[in-house]
């Protein structure tokens, strides 16, 4: 694949004009004031009718599973499911990225994260219950796994905890930083079991919470430098009393000494694949600025495009998508082909893919001179934008790290 | 309830458009749905889906075997279409245009309804419309702003200057609808995947029976001459004086629009 398929690009006019009709005119109050994303969500999930594809493709790999039988469910005879491949997702994301990437980041991690955390490790009861709701954004989702005393040594120095008392649970920790925090009907809750153990040696589990339960409190959005338009908040959980039914899977058996982790880390990959999309989608739209700004802005009698300085800002701009769209072509391939990234790859790709995101929209600044610093322009929203994907989905320099373990294996 | 719906394919307006040696469009790039017809096919789509049964079924006159522009409103939940595509059909003004869109209505044979635009965004002579109608011999109802049908009776709301006024016909007929008669849809994900595989029955001037009839030769309209719109007049400035106000009453006097 080197270009996107005649469907693709029906998709990529039909969002593009969804996004300049329904969301461009909401950018302020999502950018600068308090317009939580959910709405203009939903009606884009609606609209193209992705709401409906997500539930039959939901209801057939249940009836599936229900049947005994494992495996991604095959699209259906008029090519709803999985036919139009990646493309249906990746394209939305990329859309919306050229106005409010955080609108992507708050539905990813509902529709992509949350839902994702429940299908892997969920018992076909608890997916009903919880998933489906999801995945079709009529219920809005958090994964949280971050603490204030633990970010990128996410399980070692995790404190949130799960005591057993009979046969309930009794929750208790603090998360910040979490998407949808403030939100979210429906949470995946990452602690450690203390069964007596050290805490280095205890299991880690994830539950299953909904908002209102007693003893969870969900803080006010927090003012970030960026992503304004998905809403970030803390989880606070002091004696959180749940059964078995939401402990994803249902059955401690489940969580086998190190199976949490490996399970935690599967999400990971997800995650960072899609940054790539996100990437392009800044990249994009910050060349589509600036390309028209360097043919029309004159400074001493001549558009600034005549300038090789400005020359070599647009070329590596170009030079960064090319590499970005590659990127997001392959993970579209290798879905097709039925393989997933690894996640030393995964993380090889949301790397390079975020430090471009970053540096082109910082030089989409830059060729705006002043007026690149001002909000009315965009760019200056992208380059703050931008910057998170280096630091959320785990950090560049944690990518590195996985990048290298694998080659140093 | 059968529909029949006119969608022009037209040359994307958001690129700057060329025109050929002999006066017509450079339509070599591919075509997008004229915006003014996806009221149509949204109003189709919603009688049709009151009616409880039926389908409905585009009809398009286009160079080069086009479809994009039909991908879109198949897309949207369109049944099928036909293409009237041929290099005999360069050249065709908009009665033949008409002449062709009518034969391919007969071709469909079924139709209750025909829907149009009321003027395409490119041509926008307004005239395709009654002259289908015409050659079915059908009612034309033009510039309807709202469309309702039952027990076989079609009810416009025509958009007048003042207002509207209501106007009826017994089915078949012709209706032209003016944007904003619905809000068309965006097509689904789905429909998209769909789109490919829905049918489009290919025809020629020879398929119709209007060889010769069509075309440069059959054209009675011809493209004499085109030339660049006069540059805006530079217009006039006053110092406002104190006199201003006396001045541009004077100069709205002149223009008789007070
Ligand atoms: C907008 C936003 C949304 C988020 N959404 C979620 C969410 O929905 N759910 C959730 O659970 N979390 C979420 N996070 C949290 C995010 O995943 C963490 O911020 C991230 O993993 C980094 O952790 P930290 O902030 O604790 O930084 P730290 O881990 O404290 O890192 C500080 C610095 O040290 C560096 N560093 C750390 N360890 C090493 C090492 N071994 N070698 C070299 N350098 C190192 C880091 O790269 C970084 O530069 C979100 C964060 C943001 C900003
Ligand atoms: C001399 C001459 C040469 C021309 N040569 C060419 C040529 O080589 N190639 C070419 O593509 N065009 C050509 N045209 C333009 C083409 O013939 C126009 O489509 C036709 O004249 C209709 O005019 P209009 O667009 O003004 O229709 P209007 O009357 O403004 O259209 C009203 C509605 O009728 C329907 N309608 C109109 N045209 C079509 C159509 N083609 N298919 C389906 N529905 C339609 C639509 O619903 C439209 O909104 C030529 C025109 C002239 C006068």
């Amino acid at each position: 694949m080197f270009e996107w398929s005649d469907e693709h690009q029906m998709i990529r006019t039909a969002v593009r004009e969804f996004v300049d009709k329904e969301v461009r005119p909401h950018r302020e109050a999502l950018e600068h004031g308090d317009m939580p994303p959910y709405e203009l969500l939903r009606k884009l999930y609606s609209s193209f009718g992705m709401d409906q594809m997500a539930a039959s493709s939901f209801d057939r790999r249940i009836a599936k599973e229900e049947a005994g039988e494992t495996g991604r469910p095959t699209a259906d005879a008029d090519g709803e499911g999985d036919a139009g491949g990646g493309g249906m997702t990746l394209l939305p994301i990329i859309e919306l990225c050229k106005c409010s990437p955080g609108m992507v980041t708050a539905m990813g991690v509902s529709v992509g994260l949350t839902s994702a955390a429940i299908m892997n490790k969920g018992t076909i009861a608890q997916k009903k219950r919880w998933a489906r709701d999801l995945l079709t954004l009529d219920k809005i989702g958090a994964w949280a796994i971050t603490e204030p005393n633990s970010g990128s040594d996410a399980f070692g120095s995790m404190q949130a905890v799960a005591r057993i008392d009979g046969d309930e649970f009794v929750l208790n920790g603090s998360k910040t930083f979490i998407t949808n925090g403030p939100f979210a009907d429906t949470i995946v809750f990452i602690c450690k079991l203390d069964e007596g153990n050290p805490p280095a040696e205890r299991r880690v589990v994830q539950f299953v919470l909904d908002k209102g339960m007693t003893g969870l409190e969900q803080s006010k959005p927090l003012r970030k430098m960026g992503m304004h338009s998905s809403p970030t908040g803390m989880l606070f959980l002091d004696d959180v009393r749940v059964g078995t039914d939401r402990l994803l899977g249902e059955s401690l058996d489940a969580y086998a000494a190190k199976a949490g982790r490996e399970a935690s880390k599967a999400t990971f990959t997800i995650e960072r694949t899609g940054v790539a999309a996100m990437a392009l989608g800044i990249i994009e739209r910050c060349l589509e600025l600036s390309v028209p700004y360097a043919k029309s802005r004159i400074q001493f009698g001549q558009p600034i495009g005549n300038y090789q300085l400005i020359q070599l800002k647009l070329a590596k701009m170009e030079v960064a998508r090319l590499n970005v769209e590659g990127l997001v072509f392959r993970t579209l391939e290798m879905a097709a082909a039925g393989k997933g990234m690894g996640l030393a790859q995964a993380s090889a790709s949301k790397l390079y893919a975020a430090q471009a995101a970053m540096e082109v929209a910082l030089e989409a600044v830059q060729i705006f001179g002043g007026n690149g610093y001002m909000a009315e322009y965009e760019v200056e929203q992208l380059a703050r934008d931008a910057k998170v994907l280096q630091i959320y989905a785990g950090t560049d320099e944690i990518q590195i790290t996985h990048i290298a373990r694998a080659l140093l294996a | 309830m059968n529909v029949v719906v006119c969608v022009k394919q037209i040359p994307d307006p958001s690129v700057p458009g060329q025109l050929e040696a002999d006066h017509t469009l450079d339509r070599s790039a591919k075509p997008i749905l004229d915006e003014s017809d996806s009221f149509g096919v949204e109003m189709a789509l919603q009688l049709v889906d009151a009616a409880g049964g039926g389908e409905v079924t585009l009809i398009s006159l286009a160079p080069n075997g086009e479809v994009s522009g039909l991908r879109t409103a198949l897309a949207m939940g369109a049944a099928k279409a036909v293409l009237a595509s041929d290099d005999a059909f360069a050249g065709t003004d908009a009665l033949g245009t008409a002449k062709v869109l009518a034969k391919c209505i007969e071709r469909v044979g079924d139709a209750d309804l025909v829907l149009a635009a009321t003027e395409s965004s490119d041509g926008y002579t307004g005239t395709v419309p009654v002259q289908v109608a015409e050659l079915l011999g059908w009612p034309a109802l033009t510039f309807a702003k709202k469309v309702d049908i039952a027990d076989g009776v079609v009810t416009i709301q025509r958009q007048t200057e003042a207002g509207y006024d209501v106007v009826q016909s017994s089915l078949p007929a012709v209706v032209s609808v003016t944007a904003g008669v619905v809000e068309p849809r965006y097509p689904s994900f789905k429909g998209i995947m769909a789109a490919k595989s829905k049918p489009v029955d290919n025809v020629t001037a020879a398929d119709l029976g209007l060889d010769g009839q069509v075309g440069w030769a059959g054209a009675r309209q011809s493209i004499v001459k085109v030339e660049q719109a006069p540059a805006r007049l530079a217009g006039e400035k006053f110092e406002d004086d104190g006199t201003a106000a006396e001045k541009i009453v004077a100069f709205l006097e002149d223009l008789k629009v007070i």
